[in-house]
Formats: C-alpha cells, structure tokens, sequence
C-alpha cells in the first residue's frame, strides 16, 4: 500500500470510529444518526483504500440508510428491562472483546500475498459481474428498473389525486 | 508510511467492540439496532483487508463481495427492527 492510500486509510479510520462513538454514546437520535453517516462515510473511505470501491460505493449508500432509518423521529421508543449491573459486565466484556483481537491481530501469523487488482479492482468486478455473475446482475438490473418505472407511476398518480 | 493487515485487523477489532459496546449500553432498543452496523461494519473492514493483502489465487474479490452483503444486510435488519418497533401514535 502506497502512502496516499496509508493516510486515506488511517484518515477514514479514525472518521469511522469516531462516528461509531457517536452512535454509541451520543444522547440525541438525530445525532446518533448523523455519528452513523460519519461512520459511513468513514468506513467507505476505508474500502476504498482497501481497493475495494464497489463495496465502497454500496456501504455509503447502505449505511446512509441506515442512519435515515434510525434518525427517523417516527419510530416508537422501546426501553429495556436490563439491571445496569449487566450493562456495565457486558461493556467490561465489549473492552475485553477489543483486547482479544488487536492481541490477535500484533500476535497472529498472517499469509501475505501480492495484490495485483489496481486501485478499484475493475477488471475482477467486470469479469465477476459480467461474465461470472451475468445472469444476477441482469436480475438486479430488471428489478431496479421495475422499482423506479413503480416509484415513478406511483408518484405521477399521488399529483394526479391532488 | 504503510498500512498492513495488522493496522486493518486492529481498525477492524476496534469497530467490533463498539458494536458490541452499543447494543447493551442503550436503554432504548431502536437505539441498540443501530449496534448492528457497526458489528458488520467491523467484519466487513477485516474481509476486506484480508482479501487485500492475503488473498491468494483467484479470490481477491470475496472478501469484496462479503462486504457488499454485510453492507445491504445491515441496512435490511436496521429497517426491519424500525419496522417492527412502530411508529409513535401522532400527538
């Protein structure tokens, strides 16, 4: 990985989990929902970096969505019945958790192989999606035009009614 | 400067624990959904990462792939759990 790609990696890192501190302490919905844009846009910027941009493209869509959803001021509060007791253990375990894996990730012995795909890896995803994959990407492509000749036809006959 | 797998692994780590760190911490369980994201978001990083700089022959793309499924997965549980919590009766 080239320097550029380091900063971009290490810049997007650091966007991603701060928006995931966000969504895990902030008090407010709308800015728990804005923390997991953040991470999206974030976690985008480390796949791109990773030279994996469709999934880039696809997971800051998704996750905007995501955050869209759960920034919503419609949706119904459900509060748990959880003893705080069991709140705290289970944060101690979610630090544990993060001790166990950055101990695997220093201490483990990794394959390490050379990565010929570019940047965006374009020649993989056309040769996945086109050749390998012909028949799904079709079906998607049907199905998203049906969705937007639906969306469509349903928007022209509410501004009708009106 | 450089980044490894260890770096994407560590990133990858971190993301994971928040996820894991969120869903008890909030009292609220539209809130605690959101903890799904994350917890996917971390496994995507370290299948990406892998696919990165470990994969070997021609699979440099699963790791992309799976990503791509966490990422649409991720978004179909958030507006399941949206939908099934309800919307609040207009005041």
């Amino acid at each position: 990985m080239d320097s550029l790609h380091a900063i971009g990696f290490y810049a997007s890192s650091g966007v991603s989990l701060l928006g995931g501190l966000g969504v895990a302490l902030l008090p407010r919905r709308d800015w728990r929902g804005a923390a997991l844009a953040l991470c999206g846009v974030g976690l985008a910027g480390v796949y791109l970096s990773l030279s994996a941009g469709f999934a880039a493209g696809v997971a800051l869509i998704c996750y905007l969505g995501c955050a869209l959803a759960l920034a919503a001021p419609g949706y119904r509060q459900i509060e748990s019945a959880i003893n705080p007791l069991w709140r705290q253990l289970a944060g101690i375990g979610a630090g544990a958790l993060l001790v166990l894996l950055a101990y695997s990730a220093f201490k483990g012995d990794f394959v390490s192989a050379k990565f010929y795909g570019g940047a965006f890896d374009t020649a993989a995803l056309g040769r996945l999606l086109f050749e390998h994959d012909a028949l799904a990407t079709e079906a998607i492509a049907a199905l998203t035009l049906a969705a937007a000749a639906g969306g469509a036809a349903m928007w022209r006959l509410r501004s009708r009614t009106r | 400067m450089s980044a490894g797998l260890v770096a994407v692994l560590f990133v990858a780590g971190g993301m994971l624990a928040l996820g894991a760190f969120t869903a008890p911490w909030r009292r609220d369980l539209g809130a605690a959904l959101a903890s799904l994201p994350l917890l996917f978001a971390g496994a995507g990083i370290a299948l990406a990462g892998v696919a990165r700089f470990s994969a070997t022959g021609n699979h440099e793309l699963a790791g992309q792939e799976m990503a791509v499924l966490l990422a649409v997965a991720a978004l179909g549980l958030v507006g399941l759990g949206v939908g099934l919590a309800g919307r609040e009766a207009p005041r």
